[in-house]
Parts: C-alpha cells; structure tokens; sequence
C-alpha cells in the first residue's frame, strides 16, 4: 500500500515489528479490513488539519474552555476571601492552558512510535519520582516541586503505566494470553507501585492504577478468566469485610463515607463537611441550575471548590441539564479517542489511545463518584476543570499524543 | 477450549481488539456514565428540594432583634418595673491567628469584664464566630470595650470583627422589694418567671425582630443581595390596680408588725376596692429585691450553710421558691373568727336569724362527744346577734351554724367564691380546702365551721368575700392588672369589673356593715376603730392545727375590715402567719396594723372623715402664717384658725411662731408667738406622755407649753397612750406639736 512509504520514512525501531503485524494481518484477514478502511477514508477536513482528528482536538478544546469559565466561576469567592485576589487561580490556570495546548499541538506532530522504545525507562522514571516523593518533607508526599510547578508524581506514574502496558502488550501481543505474560506483569507493576503510593498515602492514585492496569491487560490481550479469577476474589473479600462488619468499620474510617448528610459526632460532621456541602450543592441546582456565576455554596461552604469538587459547583450552577451536557461531551470524547485510536495502524498506538482515553472517562467517573458520596472522598480531579498546573499541562499533553495517533492513522489512509 | 480460543486469538488480534474495547466503552460510557448520571438525576431531582433547603439553613443568619419589654407602672403612672439598655458582648475568635493576640485579647476582656482570664483564653481558641463571653453590661464597660476594640484594630490588623456588641435590654426595679409578689421578675432571656411578669409576659415581651442574611461560611454577608428586616416590636405596657403610695404605707406598717409580734411565717396585707374587685395593694413580707431576685436573705444563707453540702442545693431551691411565692393567693389558712361575718351573713340572709335572736353562752358546747370551748371561758351569757358579734362567742355562732345546716352552710360558701380560685390574674393561686371534697359535712365540722376553723381558704379568697359583705353582696373578681397599653398609647386591654354573683341581698350587707361598725366602736375591737372615719371590720386568731411546730401552740392572727362603714369603698385584710410575740392574737396583733395602714390610706383615698363630736377637739388642723404680723392681728388670725395664742417677749411684730406655719396641730391648741429674739431661747422639757388617759395627756401638754397631735383610738374612756413621738426628757421649744399615739383597752382573745 502507498502510505506505507511515508510511515517507513519515519519509522523507528519498530516499524519491522509494524510490518510484520500489518502483513499478517492483512494476508490472513484481508475481508475484514477493507470496509474499515473504506469507513476512514473520505473525510475532506481531515486534509487541513494534516491528519489531525478535528473532532477530538474540538472536544478537547470545548473542554478546556467550559472548565476554564467554571474553574474561574468556582474559585473566585475563595480566591478573594483567602488570596485577596479573584483571578488568582483562573490568571495560573490560563498560562497552564496555554502552555498545555502549545505541548499538545506540538506533541501531536511528534511520532508517538518513538515511546516504544523508551516506554520501559519512562516507567523506570516514574518508580523513581514515586521513590523521590517519599522522601521529600511533608506529611503526604505526593508532590515533587520542578521549578514553578508541582507535579503529581503519581500523574506520572499512571501515564507511564499506559505506556508501558501499551509498549508489552504490543511487543507481546501473541503471548498475551499466558499468565506469564499478562498476569505476571500486572501483578508486579501494579503491586510495587500499589505499594509506594500507600506509603505516600494516595490511596485514589492506587485506585486509578488498578483500574488502568485491568484495563490495559484486558485490551492488551489477557485472558478474560484470569479476570474473572480477580473478579471474584474481589467480591469475596469485599463480602467478607461486609460479613463480618469490616466494611461498615472501614467506611467510617474513611472519612465517614456515605455518612455525609448523618450526624454522628461533632468530629466526624467536621469531617464529612466538604462532602456534605458537595451533596448541598449538588442538590442546589436543581433542573436547570442558579444560574452561572450564581452558587453559594462556593462561599466558603465548599472549601476548594476550584479543587476536585468543582463539578458540585456546576451542578450548583447549571443544574443537572447543564451537568449532563458536559458529561455527554466528556463521553463523546472518550469515544471519540478509543475509536479514533483504534483506527491506528500499529498496536501500539491503539493500546496507548485507548488507555489514555480511558483515563479521562475513569477519572471523571471517579471524580463525581466521590462528589455525590458513593467513594470515599480521597482527592480525583476532574481532567479539565480542577486547578492544577502539572496535571493540566500533563493531560493536554496526553491529549497531544492521541491527536498524534489520529494524525498517523488518517495520514496513512491518505 | 483454551486450545480453540489460542487459535483464535492467533487469527485475529484486531478482532479481539475490537470486540474488547466495545466492552470498554460498554463499561466506561453506558454503565460508568450513565450510573454517574442516574447518582446526579436522583441528588439534584428527587433529592434537591431538601438538599437545597438544607443548604439555604446555613447560608441564611437568622439574626434576632431583642423587643424592649414593656413597663409596668402603678396605679399613679409611676414607674415599678422598666426595661433599659444593656450590651451583650459576643466574640469572633476565629479571626484570631496568633498566640499574641489571643493572650492580648483575653487578658484585656478578662479585666473590662471581670472574668476568669483561664475561661476567656480558652473562648479565644474556639474556631467559630459566635461566643458569648458576657451578656447585660452597663453601658460604661460597654465604652471600656469599644475603646479596646479600637486599640486591637490598631494594634493588629484586620482584627477588627472580633469583638462585637449586641443589644440588649435588662429589667430595672425602681422599688427594689415593693410589691415584689405582684410585680415578680424575669430571667435571662427576659422571659417573666414570676408575678405580673409571668402572667402577662406574651403582652409585655412584644415580638422580636428578625434580620435575615446571606452569609458565607465565614459570616460575613454574602455580594449578592439577600436581605430581609422584620422590625422589633416593643413589648405593651401594664399599668397595674396597685396605688405605689398605698403599698408602700401597707408594706411598712406590715414590717413593723412583722419585727414587733416576732412572726415566723411572714405576713399578708391585701387592700382592695369594694366596689369594682381593683386590688390596691398586695403585701407579702418579708418580699425580696427584685432586681436581685437569686439573694436569699442572711437567715436563708445561714440555715442552708449549716446544711451538709448534698442537700444545699434543693435546700436553696426550696428557699428561693419559698422567698419568691405569693402568701396572699398560694397559701392557704383557718380564716377563724374573721369568717363569722360571713355565717352571720349567711344566716341572716336565709333568714334563720335576725338581730333579735337570743344566744346563750355557757364557756362551752358539747357537740357529741367533743366539747368545744369559747375563748371567754367563763361565758358570754345571753346574747343578741350583733353581742355575739361584738364578743366574737363561738357557742353562739355553732348555734348560728347549725341554724343555716350543712348544705345551705356549704352552698353559701360556694357561693362567697370559697370554693373556686377567684381569678385574680397572678399566677399560682391555691384551691381552698373544705371538709369533704362534695361539700358534705358532720355536725362537728360544721361547727367549727362557723367559726372559721379546720377549712383552708387563701387570703384574697377572705377579702374577696368581706368586700362581698360590705358592698351589697357582690362578689367580684379580684385583679391587678387595670389596663394593657401598646407602644404607642392604644389601649390594648383594660379590665372591667366582674361581677360573679349575688351571695347576699343589699339588705343583709346594710344589716352586716352596721353589726361590723359597732364591732369597732363599741364592741370589743377597739383596736379596729380609726378615728374621724366609719370602720367595720372583724379580728381572727385562727389555731393551726395539727400544724404546730417545735413545741409551739401556732396560731394565725388576722383582721378584715372595710371603710367607710356607711358606703364602703375599700376592704382590708392583714394576717400575720405564726406570731411568736408577746401576743398571738388579731386583735392585738393584726388590728393595730390594719388601723395604722388604713388611717393613712383613707385620707390618701379621699374619703371623707366624719368625725363624731367628741372627737372633733382632736382633729387636727393647719396652723397658719403669723409671722411678720403685729401681735394684735396674729392673734386674732390665730384665734380665727382656733387656736389660743401665748405671746413670748415685749416686740409688736411677730418675729417666729411655734409651731411654725403648715404644722397640723389639734384645734383649740396653743401658738406660741415670739416677738424678740431673748424669748426664743427658751426651751421647755417634754414629760412622759406614755400610759395615760386621753385627758390626762391633755393636761399635762398644756402645763408643759406642748401641743399633742393625738392618733390612734381617742374615742374610748379606756384608751390608752402608746407612743409618743419626742421622748421624754428631750428639751424643745415651746409650743412643739408631740404626736401622741392612743389604743382601746379591751382585747377580745378571740
């Protein structure tokens, strides 16, 4: 095929591996390929945008922009009342933006093929920043200072955890199906880094990572019993816990999840008081919402609204209309970003789009999970809308190289 | 299986692919969001009503604004209780970030507010905004405080929300422990606790304000506009049937009787209109100071000290209960003798007797197998109605007694309201307590009956029931409370008279108060008498039986009267519970006071003075101005006044005179007129006046150059002198007035 010149061109290490997969494919399902290619082929806007996916750049974007106008409606009675300055968190926040749609645009050129190779040191990196944390001042390591910005280190953690799933499950895409090679990592990777991050504490980030682990093994080529084999073990244990009252003790120790709307004791209603006003402000809103601009809740009631609660505030805001709508474009984004992905021409960057578009939907899932009382309030953000310098940045930079993905996918159709 | 399934994989990883990432976003997008999207549907449809009410109760200050409470005035318009302003001091804490200003603060209020500065510091390390530290300050610790607040606003900045005054009002009692029974007092939250206070608190309380704010979370008011003022309205005011003048005369006589008979159990005055059921005057003493009203007196203190520590506070309690409770309507007693108007009344009125009747008196009756003694031993004899009024003889009223019968008895004292509270608008008033609870009675009781023993009934009951005697025969409902004025002057509420029933004809109250008057002119209770005015009334000395204490024959010694006799206007009951004195009996006891309180407030009331001819050389009149006038003139002024005159030094003007001009001295008495200043110097002796006759203290004021003012019975032969006002022995000058105090001989022992 033509477009196979200009991929060679660029190609690294792995465009032999690339090759080999796409012939193989090619000679032996040769009938199941050609109407999904046909599917991709006219699309005129494609052209302009030189193979970028204009539909997901345009989400993304509609995105940055609805989180940037509630982020700056959420934070600036705190901002005010604390800072003495409303436009404290918005001004930091629109520098990262722009910052973050400049690497993402930029990133989106760069040949997300190059990964491959180092997708194992990025991973070697990230044990070491989640090592570092552990032994920087504070009482939560969670945060590494570089320069202006703070970094997450277990943001970096869960991307290199996608790469490097990505990069094994397309360098073992035929002996995905052995527990040697699917469970065996899993296990590992996820067990160490489980680990680390219990010692920071950040039990979500642990959350996340077992959940993105799943999901890469599962796409990479797991074998589905051995996650039914997990899936069991879970509930029983979760059973268990509930059999013998574990859980219930376990919910109140976790920050009286659940009990939010309960009076118990003065220190627990001190306790669940961020969630509690969550669960007023979400209420608040009603159908069609207070208007924007017009929660109260966000006077100091909600304490850090421009934080991981800020959807509560556009619940508060725009009602569960308005709160719907954004879902819908946070879905059609993730759609957007596993199909588009999918259409890639390496299984890597299928892997790789996929688990980072998954992401976004998880995050958001988790996020207002634990806004409306149903997880225990353990600090996700919202991609888009929570403040956040490093996280933003990092995500649009994620988002970059799913329009990289995009961009090589339509290319070779071309 | 797992063979087959390897072979497939093999085949087609894109095809797994595919059918796993649908599955994915199965799960992510159908079943994440859309779980996701039912939890928002169900908290912001189904549950935001309540959510949202939930989050309004915290964003909205509720704050009140304080009424003034209304002010209870007397009959007069003078003022008895009165609510002023006063600050409560509320502090903000969290606005606090350093040690420094915590200690600065606490040390500083601790001092202005003479707190404990442990109990402060600790207040000043609260995370809230809202601790009150003290309520009720005075409006010059109200100044310290602001001068504080500007220097922490100097000395720190931006703290200048911690300390804030709010508005307040605290009661003021002009009179501290007048009428403390009546008026009663408030608490805390300015809520009336006793008294008037308690019993029309929903008038006087008004309705507070409230002022409805947005707030954040720090409570400072929201940017948006959220406000809404409901203003203050201030309580209405009361002004009370009670005369302060007329209380204040009953209180102090009735302290005096109180200190003088040695009474254990205080002392009860109710002074009340006749004719419309105002009561003028309500004493219970000792009262206590309403503006302290937690201060039990030192004999209190003393007995509850000597408590083991357990019991001191139910002892305390129980003083202050004790202290605060209202004899003249919570407390019950054997009326004794003094309900023997109402068995004459009774027995009159159903026409079993009349002033004709014959009784006789042996010493005692034997009714089955008690026998029952007069208090005369010996016996009265033969008697009419009014002498066996007049001798208080209990044989002849057991016969009066079993003359009217047991129903009839007991229909007639349902009928003088003994039976019911009367509703007099205070609150704890007792219910009576008769023989058997249907009325029923033996022949026994009924006649004790007669004479006023083993039934209790509440001293406004009594007076009720004597007003009902002397006015016609109404009975009426007894209140304080003339009339409910708003802030503005409208009048909210007055109170008119109510009359409840008809207890006996017009005829028989004419029949009553004429018996009751000789009672005190002629009869044995001189003690009653009040000279220059037509008294009727009627001594008690009830037993408490059954009741008697540390060894002690107890007793109740009261008197009720009413004046004028002819047209009575005002009915009076004085009752002292438990006299320990020399004497434990009303005629010697309660009469005395009820001649003292009521020969001062019957020419306060206005009520015409009828002296009897004899009496008339006693009354008193004003001297008039001599001063300046040639001896001539001033003599013949002064003769005019009725008064001789003694001339002291060879001047012709009048220089000074004695008694000087204004003084009351008696007609007929001397003015002594100096026309030099020599003759002024000279001073005469005053002798004992205390003992004699009426005439025999005439006679030796005017060998001694004194004029008398004669007060108390004069009326009687067997009058004897008190009292005198100068003592003797002190040197005076000539012609100064000696206020010389008579009281009847006889005492009944009734």
């Amino acid at each position: 095929m033509q477009p196979q010149v200009e991929v060679m061109r660029r190609a690294d290490v792995n465009k032999l591996y690339d090759e080999k997969v796409n012939n193989r494919r090619r000679g032996r399902r040769p009938e199941k390929q050609q109407p999904e290619r046909k599917k991709k082929v006219h699309r005129p806007l494609l052209e302009r945008g030189m193979g970028l996916d204009l539909p997901f750049l345009l989400l993304v974007l509609v995105l940055v922009i609805i989180g940037m106008i509630m982020m700056f409606s959420a934070s600036y009675p705190s901002a005010y009342y604390k800072l003495n300055d409303s436009y404290f968190y918005v001004r930091r926040q629109l520098i990262y933006a722009v910052i973050g749609l400049a690497a993402m645009i930029g990133i989106s050129f760069f040949n997300y093929n190059k990964l491959h190779k180092v997708a194992p040191l990025i991973l070697g990196f990230a044990y070491l920043t989640l090592v570092v944390v552990l032994f920087l001042p504070g009482n939560v390591h969670r945060w590494i200072e570089v320069g202006p910005i703070n970094i997450q280190a277990s943001e970096i953690m869960k991307f290199a955890l996608i790469l490097f799933f990505a990069h094994w499950g397309s360098l073992y895409y035929d002996k995905m199906q052995y527990a040697k090679y699917s469970v065996l990592p899993g296990i590992l990777i996820f067990g160490s880094t489980a680990a680390l991050l219990l010692l920071e504490p950040h039990y979500s980030g642990i959350v996340i990572t077992a959940i993105l682990t799943v999901v890469m093994l599962y796409i990479g080529g797991m074998r589905v019993q051995y996650l039914i084999a997990g899936g069991i073990l879970l509930l029983v244990a979760i059973f268990g816990a509930w059999v013998t009252g574990v859980l219930t003790y376990a919910m109140q120790r976790m920050d009286g999840w659940g009990q939010a709307l309960v009076y118990t004791t003065e220190e627990m209603w001190q306790t669940t008081w961020q969630t509690r006003n969550s669960l007023y402000s979400i209420g608040s809103g009603g159908l069609f919402g207070l208007g924007l601009g017009q929660s109260r809740q966000k006077y100091l009631y909600l304490p850090e609204p421009q934080n991981d609660f800020i959807f509560a505030i556009v619940c508060e805001e725009l009602g569960f209309i308005g709160a719907f709508i954004i879902l819908l474009i946070f879905a059609l984004l993730v759609w957007r970003g596993i199909t588009l992905s999918l259409r890639s021409k390496d299984r890597f960057g299928r892997l790789l789009g996929i688990g980072l578009s998954s992401q976004i939907g998880i995050q958001v899932i988790l996020n207002i999970l634990v806004i409306t009382d149903w997880l225990p309030n353990t600090g996700i953000s919202l991609p888009f809308f929570s403040y956040g310098g490093s996280s933003l940045i990092m995500l649009l930079m994620q988002m970059g190289l799913i329009l990289s993905i995009s961009r090589t996918a339509n290319i070779e159709k071309q | 299986m797992a063979k087959k399934r390897r072979k497939r994989t093999d085949k087609g990883i894109s095809q797994v692919l595919r059918m796993r990432t649908t599955i994915l976003i199965l799960l992510i997008l159908v079943i994440g969001f859309g779980a996701v999207s039912v939890r928002l549907a169900y908290l912001q449809l189904v549950q935001g009503t309540y959510l949202q009410e939930k989050a309004v109760e915290q964003q909205l200050v509720d704050t009140t604004v304080n009424s003034k409470r209304g002010t209870i005035y007397d009959a007069k318009g003078k003022v008895l209780a009165q609510s002023a302003s006063v600050w409560k001091v509320v502090l903000a804490p969290a606005y606090m970030e350093t040690k420094e200003q915590r200690e600065f603060v606490a040390e500083r209020l601790s001092k202005i507010l003479d707190l404990k500065y442990k109990d402060v510091y600790k207040k000043t390390k609260q995370k809230t905004y809202y601790v009150v530290l003290k309520r009720k300050i005075e409006s010059d610790e109200r100044e310290k405080i602001l001068a504080l607040c500007e220097e922490i606003n100097k000395k720190f900045d931006g703290l200048s929300n911690v300390i804030t005054l709010f508005d307040d009002y605290r009661r003021y009692y002009p009179y501290n422990d007048l009428a403390s029974s009546v008026i009663g007092f408030t608490g805390s939250d300015d809520q009336g606790l006793e008294g008037v206070e308690f019993q029309y608190d929903k008038y006087l309380t008004g309705t507070p304000g409230r002022i409805i704010t947005a707030r954040n979370a720090n409570q400072t008011d929201m940017p948006f506009q959220y406000e809404q003022n409901v203003a203050a309205k201030d309580g209405d005011n009361i002004t009370l049937t009670i005369d302060e003048t007329i209380q204040s005369v009953a209180e102090k006589y009735m302290k005096k009787g109180l200190a003088d008979n040695e009474v254990v159990n205080r002392g009860v005055c109710i002074i009340m209109n006749v004719n419309t059921g105002a009561i003028l005057s309500m004493v219970t003493v000792d009262g206590y100071d309403l503006n302290n009203p937690y201060d039990l007196s030192e004999t209190d203190l003393a007995s509850i000290k000597a408590l083991p520590e357990k019991k001191r506070a139910t002892a305390e309690s129980a003083a202050l209960g004790a202290m605060w409770r209202n004899k003249a309507i919570a407390d019950t007693y054997y009326p004794g003798s003094v309900f023997k108007m109402c068995t004459a009344s009774m027995a009159l009125n159903e026409g079993v007797v009349n002033p004709n009747s014959h009784f006789y008196c042996s010493g005692s009756v034997s009714i089955y197998d008690h026998t029952i003694h007069c208090h005369f031993k010996s016996g009265h004899g033969g008697q009419n109605l009014f002498q066996a009024i007049a001798n208080s003889c209990n044989p002849a009223f057991i016969d009066i007694g079993a003359r009217v019968g047991a129903s009839k008895f007991y229909k007639y004292y349902q009928a003088f309201g003994f039976s019911e509270p009367t509703g007099i608008d205070l609150p704890g008033e007792s219910d009576d307590l008769f023989f058997n609870e249907d009325g029923t009675m033996s022949q026994t009781d009924l006649a004790v009956a007669s004479f006023g023993q083993n039934f209790s009934i509440t001293p406004i009951q009594m007076v009720t029931a004597c007003a009902a005697v002397a006015n016609g025969g109404k009975v009426l409902q007894p209140y304080v409370v003339q009339k409910i004025t708003d802030a503005d002057g409208n009048v909210v509420k007055n109170t008119e008279t109510t009359v409840k029933r008809q207890v006996i004809s017009t005829d028989v109250s004419k029949q009553m108060c004429s018996f009751l008057e000789q009672n005190t002119t002629k009869g044995g209770v001189n003690n009653g008498y009040i000279s220059g005015y037509r008294v009727g009334g009627k001594t008690g000395t009830s037993e408490k039986i059954g009741q008697s204490q540390h060894g002690y024959e107890d007793y109740i010694a009261s008197f009720c009267g009413f004046a004028p006799a002819d047209k009575p206007e005002v009915a009076c009951l004085v009752f002292f519970d438990t006299p320990r004195g020399a004497s434990y009996y009303g005629s010697q006891v309660s009469a005395p006071v009820f001649v003292n309180i009521m020969s001062e407030v019957l020419p306060y009331l206005e009520i015409q003075a009828a002296y009897s001819g004899g009496e008339k050389k006693y009354v008193d009149t004003v001297a008039g101005s001599y001063v300046g006038l040639s001896v001539k003139k001033a003599k013949s002024a002064a003769k005019k006044d009725g008064f001789t005159t003694t001339v002291k030094g060879s001047g012709k003007t009048v220089i000074a005179q004695m008694p000087s001009s204004a003084t009351k001295i008696p007609v007929d008495g001397n003015v002594v007129l100096y026309t030099d200043k020599e003759s002024k110097k000279n001073k005469v002796t005053v002798p004992e006046l205390e003992g004699y006759s009426v005439s025999t203290v005439n006679s030796i004021a005017a060998s001694a150059g004194l004029n008398i003012s004669f007060t108390g019975v004069t009326s009687s032969s067997s009058a004897v002198s008190k009292t005198q006002s100068i003592s003797p022995g002190e040197k005076v000058d000539e012609g100064t007035v000696v206020t010389v105090e008579f009281s009847g001989g006889t005492v009944v022992h009734d």
